[in-house]
């Protein structure tokens, strides 16, 4: 391996498709995942789900199972393997279990799906996981809520509420988000319904298709967005809100899409950023230049717009020779994630100082 | 030692040339081991009497590969030839080529892979790298294709040169083309066809197998022409055969046909 690896062979932003369905199917907490494959596609997922619930002071153990596969189970093929995993899941009593594939079992043609067809009293659903096949971290996320969704049923009840479709959980600020999302949710008298998918239940995700709205976290999820219309008719936004003016569009969208007056709730949310921004007018007349926060990732329009317009709003100077400031991967969410980034700037900004 | 290893399209006589080839160099005193690198492991039927020895891969899935002998997994047929069948998974599931990978890795370990000649068996079309395997470095040597007139006989060859003309660019490949074996299905001009197909992809026929219904007959029997009718004329063009590959010293790198040049090359042979 080699020690200084350059950026555009670091696959930093690929990704393993089971890693991202694992991220979505291990936050219904009394599933057990099984993963059918050999040990070490476990392994290394526990390790990542383990240490990235501990940053979020989470202790409990992510509920993963392998199969076990060797050398033997590719010759013969591994459906006995995958039989008894599912007996040891469950003897763990979960309220449903995914079945996610891996490499070798879609090469040596397993089939997953018609051994989960079998009737345990509890659901089994197979996600397809396959990294080879050309998916990415994103297409196991996508995957995978529309494999937990299937566990919910068509619904006509509605109620004046919104899902959030496709929280970020591997992201150290996931909590954080959703409070922002739920906080401006709230200015417009619309409760959260359903975190689809995190910290819920398997019963819980019956109410799927019970909000007025789906919130997807963002536009990489419009296919599951169009899915869950499909299904439920629920229609959606195709993203959280990101940036100052986009928080106020963000409620005004929603309010249109709900047939509530968003007036108000824009207002009231417009003096909140401005009061916001009065924290940091400090940094006015301040030099900074913004860059790509990593080699391999292209200028996004979308997240340079949020940059000028901070900058526009703090009275900050572009300059090519200002302080470098990475923008922000991925964007801001809310006029509370505004705020969060506006502080890193700030600390940039005076340590150059210094 | 040499190692030789058959290869051709299903059903067009490897296994009766293999067991035959096998059962005539053993005549002439020579120690012979034949691998059957089929799934239907039915390469050395003939020579042990039409019993079904036990697969490798059998005793790897009841026993697992630990507690496998030499004694288990190699069977005495006619004239002392050592026969084994690699075996594979049931019809359908699993990964029969990676089983053909186990079972070599196992016979290595075993030390069983040694004699005067090794003669693989391999299943028709070379499907996936593990039924490439017997090609390998360390393996066989010399490939035989076993082919027909028939044309999907000799595209199934041509695929199979194919396979060998890759293999031979990598760099401690020793494995090349042995020659040609038509075994005739009596067809019009077949011996020439067979002849200028070897020419085109850079080899030669080494030898021309006529049909004939002792073979039947003896397979019906349970035994190789060299043991059911060891005065026959046919007992006679696999000991030539046998006396051919034991002493061919000439192989080549093919040069494989394009599709589009294969048919034209049909449409010159074949009588519309």
């Amino acid at each position: 391996m080699r020690s200084n690896p350059s950026p555009s062979s670091s696959s930093r932003f690929e990704g393993c498709t089971l890693t991202g369905a694992l991220s979505v199917a291990t936050e219904v907490r009394d599933a057990v995942c099984v993963i059918h494959g050999p040990a070490g596609c476990t392994h290394h997922n526990f390790s990542l789900l383990h240490a990235t619930n501990l940053s979020n002071d989470r202790g409990d153990l992510p509920r993963l199972l392998s199969s076990h596969l060797l050398e033997n189970d590719i010759i013969f093929g591994g459906e006995d393997a995958l039989e008894t995993a599912l007996e040891q899941a469950l003897a763990l009593s979960p309220a449903s279990i995914f079945v996610l594939s891996t490499c070798i079992v879609e090469t040596i043609g397993d089939d997953v799906a018609a051994v989960c067809t079998k009737d345990r009293g509890v659901p089994v659903i197979p996600i397809p996981t396959a990294g080879f096949l050309g998916g990415v971290f994103e297409t196991g996320v996508r995957n995978a809520l529309s494999a937990v969704a299937s566990l919910a049923r068509p619904s006509s009840e509605k109620s004046i509420s919104a899902n959030l479709i496709g929280e970020k959980n591997l992201e150290y600020g996931v909590d954080e988000n959703a409070a922002e999302v739920n906080r401006l949710l709230k200015r417009l008298g619309l409760p959260v319904n359903l975190r689809f998918v995190r910290g819920i239940m398997t019963r819980d995700v019956s109410r799927l298709g019970a909000a007025a709205v789906n919130i997807l976290r963002e536009p990489a999820l419009r296919v599951v967005g169009e899915e869950l219309k499909r299904r439920y008719g629920t229609p959606y936004i195709k993203s959280f809100p990101i940036g100052l003016g986009g928080t106020c569009r963000f409620l005004e969208e929603v309010g249109r899409v709900c047939g509530i007056d968003s007036l108000t709730a824009v207002e009231e949310e417009r003096a909140y950023q401005t009061a916001m921004l009065e924290r940091f007018d400090d940094l006015a007349g301040k030099r900074v230049c913004f860059q790509s926060p990593h080699p391999m990732l292209r200028g996004d329009p979308e997240v340079e717009a949020i940059c000028a317009e901070c900058a526009d709003a703090l009275g900050l100077i572009i300059d090519p020779d200002g302080v470098a400031i990475p923008s922000p991967y991925p964007p801001p969410v809310g006029t509370a994630g505004v705020g969060r980034m506006l502080n890193r700037w700030r600390v940039l900004i005076r340590e150059r100082g210094r | 030692m040499k190692q030789i290893a058959l290869y051709g399209k299903g059903g067009i006589g490897k296994s009766t040339t293999a067991a035959n080839l096998s059962a005539a160099l053993a005549e002439d005193g020579l120690d012979i081991l034949q691998i059957g690198c089929d799934p239907k492991h039915d390469s050395t039927r003939m020579l042990v009497h039409g019993t079904w020895i036990p697969t490798v891969l059998d005793l790897i899935r009841e026993r697992g590969d630990t507690n496998i002998t030499v004694e288990d997994v190699v069977y005495r047929g006619f004239g002392g030839v050592r026969c084994v069948e690699a075996g594979g998974p049931e019809p359908g599931i699993g990964c029969a080529g990676r089983g053909i990978i186990a079972t070599f890795q196992l016979l290595e370990r075993l030390d069983a892979l040694k004699g005067d000649v090794i003669v693989y068996d391999v299943l028709g079309d070379v499907v996936c790298g593990g039924f490439a395997m017997p090609m390998r470095e360390g393996y066989a040597r010399e490939i035989y294709l076993v082919t027909s007139g028939e044309l999907m006989s000799i595209y199934a060859a041509n695929n199979i040169a194919r396979a060998i003309a890759r293999l031979s660019r990598r760099a401690r490949s020793r494995c090349s083309l042995g020659g040609v074996i038509c075994n005739a299905k009596n067809i019009e001009g077949e011996r020439e066809l067979v002849e200028e197909f070897a020419r085109r992809i850079n080899s030669r026929m080494i030898a021309y197998i006529p049909r004939s219904r002792i073979v039947q007959v003896a397979e019906l029997q349970k035994q190789t022409v060299i043991e059911y009718a060891p005065e026959s004329e046919q007992a006679g063009v696999y000991r030539d055969l046998a006396r051919l590959v034991y002493g061919n010293d000439m192989t080549s790198i093919p040069t494989p046909m394009e599709m589009d040049e294969i048919e034209s090359f049909a449409l010159e042979f074949v009588q519309v």
